[in-house]
Formats: structure tokens, C-alpha cells, sequence
């Protein structure tokens, strides 16, 4: 398979302009600067490429969203603040590849006449802010960043903006308020960024991943791109995997692979340590739906699961997941799902603004509970109290997080509700053990949705 | 023609109003009236940006416009969603909204102190109302209530950060009508609370109106504190020549007898301060909290408090008149004698009988306490015969 983004990742200095340059690098600038900028969305269009952060929402589809006043400067930021538990893709491509994400960033810049860009990075990834910087003097010492670039008239700067810890301002317009030095609290929407964005100007907010996606379009073409991958689910897409796996690493992959496949694959991720079995796997990173092993690997059709976003949505929440932003974990059949739920409900808890009232009682609330099925002193009717708590936050907020919040803990509840009931009868015998039913990794009767 | 459509026709609960375009559908709610309004608890018409975090006023919209009929997928915060013609509305009439309202209620109970009886909001508390609508009468939460250090954020108003719920109704008050705001929100999620950075900070002419913001006992008068329940104090409308022009001079005394125990704005239905000629009548610090003597001010009359607390609830609003005899209490009956507490009672002497008098009693009517002879038992007859 080929690769688009990580193909060069690993050539010796690629991190140098010069080396970046000699290996075909800022190509697509020189090509772009040529175009028209619509030209340049409706190839992005053709591409079919998807949002790489999560919710993949169609990128040239919110690139021409993006409202165009006159006299009112417009913005592209890129949002590299990956805190999903789970996803570490982004990071992966910043690190070893930096020129590649400036670059697409110049393109987009052009394409949506942004002459101020931002990366608004974790800030937890701090050496990586090191390593852009670099990256971005160099661009600009060689023509690719500052004024004029090359002589197409077109202005362009990049800034790297710090976050200060907060998954929450991986949030689209949360992100935009911590930019602007504010607390970093989702805004209502509407009006959506393309309109009011950063400074109330309009934005387009991108994943990192999506933003170097762009580099390959150009350089082949829209159509080319499109003809890598299957269906809706066009081009490759970064696989941070992690968890009991032979090879936990960033994969790139062309998303017509079946998700068997990636996880037993040398290729990939080389099976599970051990001889264990498969019980579980979050498909897309933390908030997504976990999945048992027979629901993961084929769908409640009976076909195989592969690794797009229609294939891994395949049976809506009810017998599927969602492709998210490709945070895959396995869990083996030693692993205790109630504890594992509890550990990403810690997480919500903790990453939960504060805004509005079901995130920020909720999640406090379902991490007690579960912390008390998991020490042995959950009760029967805590499940179902956990399942009506999850169910009176999801979609009743603000931003995504209160779903993020509330999916995992449905999911688990769904598919591995005997497990928490084994938790409440057997009081304190996880802890001794320290896994949960290993009878999930069997092939079991697999629930038709409806 | 298109002069003619000026106005959003919408369908809220099966009625259907015309409204201004750009009005959200709370406040189309409220020109209707009556419970088809929902609740709203950070919402504030006058305090720009406020609203859409407490989750209270969530609403389903059935069709989205005559345009476009499709549903949205979730409920929407109707204080922060404009109407769109022939958009169609449920509160009230949904399933879904009340349930999502009875979660979010829960939600804001749970680590709320509901220290009601010693909590100087009580009865004009929107959480209270809330709860009374939404609530249920258990909890199922199992867990320590979340508390949190005490900070002194100032002379005048008192911080009860337990209570809060976070709807930054207050932090908006200090940004839109102080000269500048001190407080703010530290931290995150559960563990988010209002506070100043540096203690005792808060100190400025119109800080008193973030007490009158805060739906729930959160914020209260320190020169109050303590010292009444509110539906002992009676309110009545005042006003005075204040020397600060930003200040509107118009405000609610709250007395008990002659003594002027708070000051606070005039409240609308929604419980959100009155507009004098388009402008919020906010009030300074010198008229809320240092001008507590009626000769300080023209009292105008009664204050009418529609909105349906525990204050509003049988004391000023559809009064009620109680029956006269005791013969109309009981639908015409007779009332039937069973024992005469009379001969029983050492109050009053023994040869007069109270209910015979027609005039007050007097304290003659009484038996003296040192007639008073506990020690004595008292034969108790039942039916006295000479009294017919």
C-alpha cells in the first residue's frame, strides 16, 4: 500500500527543510499558488477527504462553508490539541514530519485566504512546539512563509498557540475562546466558526491529519486521492494503536483493510501478546463505543468489519462504533471492562468545563458510581441508575463532551452488562483477580439492532 | 406584500404567536406566557451572553421552519435558539423535554447543599421552583456532597459557594455593569467555583446587583444575612433621588413593620430586574445596601409578585378569602361538640366562655398563671349541656 503522509517519515533528517525539499517537499505550494483558490476546495471536494479529528465531517465541504465578508480577515486553525485517550496520531506526524503539516497548512491558508494561521497545540506536546517553530523559520527563510510567497502575492504566517492542559479545548470553539486567551468553554453554536470564529472572524478549525491530507491532493489530484480507499471513506487514515498488541504504534493505512486484519497483521499491530484472546476494542479512541470481540470483528450482519467510517458505524450504537479519530485499543481477555470504564470516566470528570449542569454533575457522578461497583460496593440498581445518567447527559450539551462523556459508559453498559453484574455479586473479586469475564473473547450471540 | 411579513410565526405547545424575527424561543414563550414558558436558571434577558449552560430550558423543535419542517435531532436551549417562521415548539407537551428536564434537576441537586431552612433565599429561590416542578422527592445520589473552602469575597455580599450552580449570571454583572469584574470562575467541571483571586476583592458601586442575579442562595446580602425569612418581610415599591446616575433609584424595600430589612431591584414575572424606559433599573450599592430607613425613600405601594414562589404562592397574588363560620368550613354542617376544651384549658377563667364574648378578649378574660393549678385535675365533662 501506498503511503501519503508517513511515507517519508522515517528518512534520515526529514525534519530539515533541506532534506524535506529534496524529497519532494513543498511541491504542492508551488502548484497551489498557481490555482485559484476555489479550484483548490473543489479538488479537496473531489478528494472526498473526511475530518481526521473525530467527527469526519466531508473537509471540502467546511472549507466552502466558510464565510467570505469583504474587508474581514479570515483564519485557518489548525487544531492540534490531541488529548483523546488513545489518540496519538497527530503527535506521531508533527514530530517526525513537521514541514509536511506547514505545508499543507500553506496550501489550506491560500485555498481559504488566511494570512494569519494558528496551531493550537497541547500543551503537553512542548517539545513539539520546538520542533514546529523550526519547522516554520525554515519555511519562511526559504520563501514558503512570510510575504509573498513565492511572488504569487499571497502573505501568509503561522503561529504556534500553547494550550494549558485541557482536553476540552480540543473542541472546535472552545479551542477558538483559549486561543483568544479566554477561558476555554465551548461557545453556543450558532453561529458556528465559519462564520464567527477566532476574534468573531470567520474559521476553519482542522485536525492536524486532515491539514497534511491536503499536501497529497494537491501534488495528485482530488481524483487520484479519491480512488484510494473504499466508499465515503477516501484516502489513508492514521491509526494510533495501543493496548495488548504485539506492535502498538501509529499505522497508516488505506481503510479498505479488515479490522481482523489490522489487529493480527505484522503489518500492523501483530496480534495480541501472550496467546491471549480478544474481548474488546474502542475502535476510534476514547469516546467511542467499545465493542466486544465478535461485534468488532464482524458486524451484526455478518460481514467483516473493516477499518472505514461506514464499515465501523456499521449497526449504529446499538452493534457498532464510530471510526472517530482513530485511537484504537484492545483490550485482551484479562481486562476488566468496569474498571476500564471507570478509568475513562475519571477522565471525563476531570476534562469537563464546568458549563452546563449534566457534564459537569454527571460525569462526577457516574465516576463515583462506577469506582463503587469496581471496590466491591456497587448495588443491582447502580447499573441501571448509571444507564439513566448516561442517557439524560448525551446530547443534552453543549459541546461533544457530555456525549464523549456519556457513549462509553452506554457502550460498556450495552455490551458487557453481565460483567458489572458479576461486579455486584462478587463484591471485591475483580480487585483479587484483577480482570473482569474473560468469556466475552468467545464468540458469543450477537444482538440484532432494533 | 413582503412588507407584510415582519413577524416569525411560531408554534409553541400548540400555540401559535407571531414574534419579532431574531427572538429566541424562551422569549417567545414568555410573550405567551404561563407554563407553556420553560424555566431558565442562567438565562437573563438583560445580561448579554448569558444563558445555554444550565440546560433547564431545553425544548424539542418539532419542524424547524416552514422552509425546512425537519425536526432537529436534539432538544435545543430555547433561550439561546432563535425562532424561525413556522417553526413548531413542544415544552410541556414533549415527554422528552420533561424528562430531560427532571435529569438536569437532578443534576443540579445533587451536590446542592439544599439547606433551605437556613438559607437566606429561600422562597424566592429559583432552584427551589424548580425543584418543586421537576424534582423528586428522593435522591438517588449516594455520595458526599461536594463542598468547598470558604472565601470571603467582600463586605457586602456573602459567598455560599455550595449553592451555586454555576450559571455565570453573576460574572456577567460584573463585566456588563460594573467598571470591572474581580470574580470569576476558577477550575473546572465539578469542581468549578466562583471566586475572587484576591479574597475580599469584590468592591465596586454596582456589585450588590449580582446578589439579585443569582437564581439560588449562592450570592446573598451580608447586611441581611440572617436577619428575616422573606415571606415574613413585606414588599413594597420605593424610590429615591440617587446622586450615581447610572443607578436607577427604583427599588423593592422589604419591610417588617416599619423597618426596611433589604433592598433589591424591582423583579419582572421571570424574576429578572424591571426595565424603566428600555433600560435594566439596576441599583447601586449605596441604595441597596446603606439606605434602610423608609424616611430614605417615597414608598409607592405594594410590590405585586406574580412569579409563583413560595413568597407569591398565598400571600399577595389571587388572594384567597377565608370562610366565615366554621358551618361554611364544613359544606353546612353543624359543627358537633366532642369534648369542651373550655372546662379542660387552664387559660382562661372557667366561668367565661371565649366564644360567647362579643367583643376581643381582654386580659381579665384570662386566668392569672398563679390561678393556674396544674396540680388540680380537671374533671373534663364531655357535651356540656348548659351551653344549649
Amino acid at each position: 500500500m501506498k503511503k501519503l503522509l508517513l511515507e517519508k517519515a522515517h528518512v534520515e533528517g526529514i525534519r530539515t527543510y533541506e532534506v524535506y525539499r529534496r524529497e519532494g517537499g513543498y511541491r504542492s505550494v508551488e502548484k497551489a499558488l498557481k490555482m485559484a483558490p476555489a479550484d483548490i476546495t473543489e479538488e479537496v471536494k473531489k478528494s472526498g477527504l473526511r475530518g481526521r479529528g473525530g467527527a469526519g465531517f466531508p473537509t471540502g465541504l467546511k472549507w466552502s462553508f466558510l464565510a467570505k465578508p469583504e474587508g474581514i480577515p479570515r483564519h485557518l486553525v489548525v487544531n492540534a490539541d490531541e488529548s483523546e485517550p488513545g489518540t496519538f496520531k497527530d503527535r506521531y506526524l508533527m514530530e517526525f514530519i513537521p514541514h509536511l503539516l506547514i505545508e499543507g497548512m500553506v496550501v489550506s491558508s491560500f485555498a481559504l485566504g488566511s494570512n494569519v494561521s494558528y496551531i493550537y497545540i497541547r500543551g503537553e506536546y512542548a517539545w513539539i512546539v520546538d520542533i514546529l517553530e523550526e519547522a516554520i523559520a525554515e519555511a519562511k527563510q526559504n520563501g514558503f512563509l512570510g510575504k509573498n510567497i513565492l511572488d504569487s502575492g499571497f502573505d501568509c504566517e503561522i503561529y504556534v498557540h500553547r494550550g494549558a492542559g485541557a482536553y476540552i479545548c480540543g473542541e472546535e470553539t472552545a479551542l477558538l475562546e483559549s486561543l483568544e486567551g479566554k477561558r476555554g468553554n465551548p461557545r453556543i453554536k450558532p453561529p458556528f466558526p465559519a462564520v464567527k470564529g477566532v476574534w468573531e472572524r470567520p474559521t476553519v478549525v482542522n485536525n492536524v491529519e486532515t491539514i497534511a491530507a491536503v499536501v497529497p491532493i494537491i501534488n495528485d489530484g482530488g481524483e487520484e486521492y479519491a480512488k484510494i480507499g473504499v466508499g465515503k471513506s477516501t484516502g489513508t487514515k492514521l491509526i494510533s494503536a495501543c493496548g495488548n498488541i504485539n506492535k502498538p504504534g501509529v499505522f497508516e493505512i488505506d481503510m479498505t483493510i479488515s479490522v481482523e486484519e489490522f489487529i493480527y497483521s505484522d503489518e500492523y499491530c501483530g496480534g495480541i501478546p501472550n496467546g491471549k484472546k480478544l474481548k474488546a476494542c474502542i475502535p476510534g479512541g476514547s469516546s467511542v463505543p467499545i465493542l466486544p470481540a465478535n461485534l468488532l470483528l464482524t458486524t451484526a450482519k455478518g460481514e467483516k468489519r473493516m477499518m472505514n467510517y461506514e464499515s465501523l458505524s456499521d449497526g449504529g450504537f446499538a452493534t457498532g462504533s464510530m471510526m472517530g479519530s482513530g485511537g484504537f485499543i484492545v483490550l485482551d481477555e484479562d481486562q476488566c471492562v468496569v474498571r476500564h470504564t471507570y478509568t475513562l470516566a475519571r477522565f471525563y470528570r476531570h476534562e469537563s468545563c464546568g458549563q452546563c449542569s449534566p457534564c459537569r454533575e454527571g460525569t462526577g457522578w457516574m465516576e463515583k458510581i462506577l469506582l463503587n461497583i469496581e471496590n466491591g460496593k456497587g448495588k443491582k440498581s447502580d447499573i441501571d441508575l448509571l444507564w439513566d445518567i448516561q442517557r439524560r447527559i448525551e446530547g443534552n450539551t453543549i459541546c461533544p463532551l457530555g456525549d464523549a462523556a456519556a457513549w462509553p459508559v452506554a457502550a460498556a453498559i450495552r455490551h458487557f452488562r453481565d460483567e458489572f453484574e458479576w461486579h455486584v455479586q462478587n463484591p471485591g473479586e475483580c480487585l483479587k483477580r484483577n480482570f473482569g469475564l474473560a468469556h466475552y473473547a468467545d464468540a458469543i450471540h450477537v444482538p440484532v439492532a432494533g | 406584500m413582503s412588507e407584510e411579513i415582519k413577524t416569525f410565526k411560531v408554534t409553541i405547545d400548540n400555540i401559535t404567536i407571531d414574534v419579532a424575527p431574531g427572538t429566541t424561543i424562551l422569549n417567545a414563550a414568555r410573550q405567551i406566557g404561563g407554563d407553556v414558558t420553560p424555566p431558565a436558571m442562567c438565562y437573563y434577558s438583560k445580561l448579554e451572553g448569558s444563558g445555554g449552560k444550565c440546560r433547564t430550558c431545553l425544548v424539542e423543535v418539532a419542524a424547524g421552519s416552514t422552509a425546512d419542517p425537519r425536526p432537529m435531532p436534539k432538544l435545543v436551549a430555547s433561550c439561546r435558539t432563535a425562532v424561525m417562521d413556522g417553526m413548531v415548539v413542544k415544552n410541556i407537551t414533549s415527554d422528552k423535554v420533561l424528562d430531560a428536564r427532571n435529569g438536569v434537576v437532578e443534576f443540579l441537586l445533587i451536590n446542592h447543599p439544599l439547606d433551605c431552612p437556613i438559607c437566606d433565599q429561600a422562597g424566592e429561590c429559583h432552584l427551589q421552583d424548580l425543584s418543586y416542578e421537576h424534582g423528586t422527592e428522593g435522591t438517588r445520589y449516594e455520595f458526599k456532597r461536594r463542598t468547598f473552602e470558604k472565601e470571603d469575597i467582600g463586605p457586602l455580599i456573602q459567598l455560599h459557594m455550595t449553592r451555586c450552580i454555576l450559571c455565570y449570571r453573576c460574572t456577567y454583572v460584573a463585566d456588563q455593569i460594573t467598571d470591572k469584574r474581580v470574580h470569576g470562575i476558577l477550575d473546572r467541571g465539578d469542581h468549578a467555583e466562583i471566586s475572587t483571586y484576591i479574597s475580599k476583592a469584590i468592591d465596586n458601586d454596582f456589585s450588590g446587583n449580582m446578589i439579585d442575579v443569582c437564581p439560588v442562595g449562592a450570592l446573598t446580602d451580608k447586611t441581611f444575612r440572617f436577619k428575616n425569612r422573606v415571606w415574613f418581610t413585606k414588599p413594597v415599591d420605593a424610590h429615591r433621588d440617587c446622586e450615581n446616575p447610572k443607578c436607577c433609584g427604583k427599588a423593592t424595600l422589604w419591610l417588617r413593620g416599619d423597618e426596611v430589612y433589604r433592598v433589591t431591584t424591582r423583579t419582572d414575572p421571570w424574576g429578572e430586574v424591571q426595565s424603566f424606559d428600555g433600560k435594566p433599573g439596576w441599583i447601586c450599592n449605596t441604595c441597596r445596601f446603606e439606605k434602610k430607613k423608609t424616611s430614605d425613600w417615597v414608598v409607592e405601594g405594594l410590590t405585586t409578585i406574580s412569579r409563583h414562589s413560595v413568597i407569591g404562592a398565598n400571600k399577595y397574588a389571587k388572594l384567597e378569602m377565608p370562610k366565615d363560620t366554621i358551618k361554611e368550613v364544613l359544606d353546612g354542617r353543624d359543627p358537633k361538640l366532642l369534648m369542651d376544651i373550655h372546662s379542660v384549658s387552664g387559660v382562661n377563667k372557667p366561668e367565661i366562655y371565649l366564644s360567647e364574648l362579643d367583643r376581643p378578649a381582654h386580659i381579665e378574660d384570662f386566668a392569672k398563671p398563679t390561678e393556674h393549678k396544674l396540680d388540680k385535675p380537671v374533671q373534663p365533662s364531655l357535651l356540656n349541656e348548659e351551653k344549649k
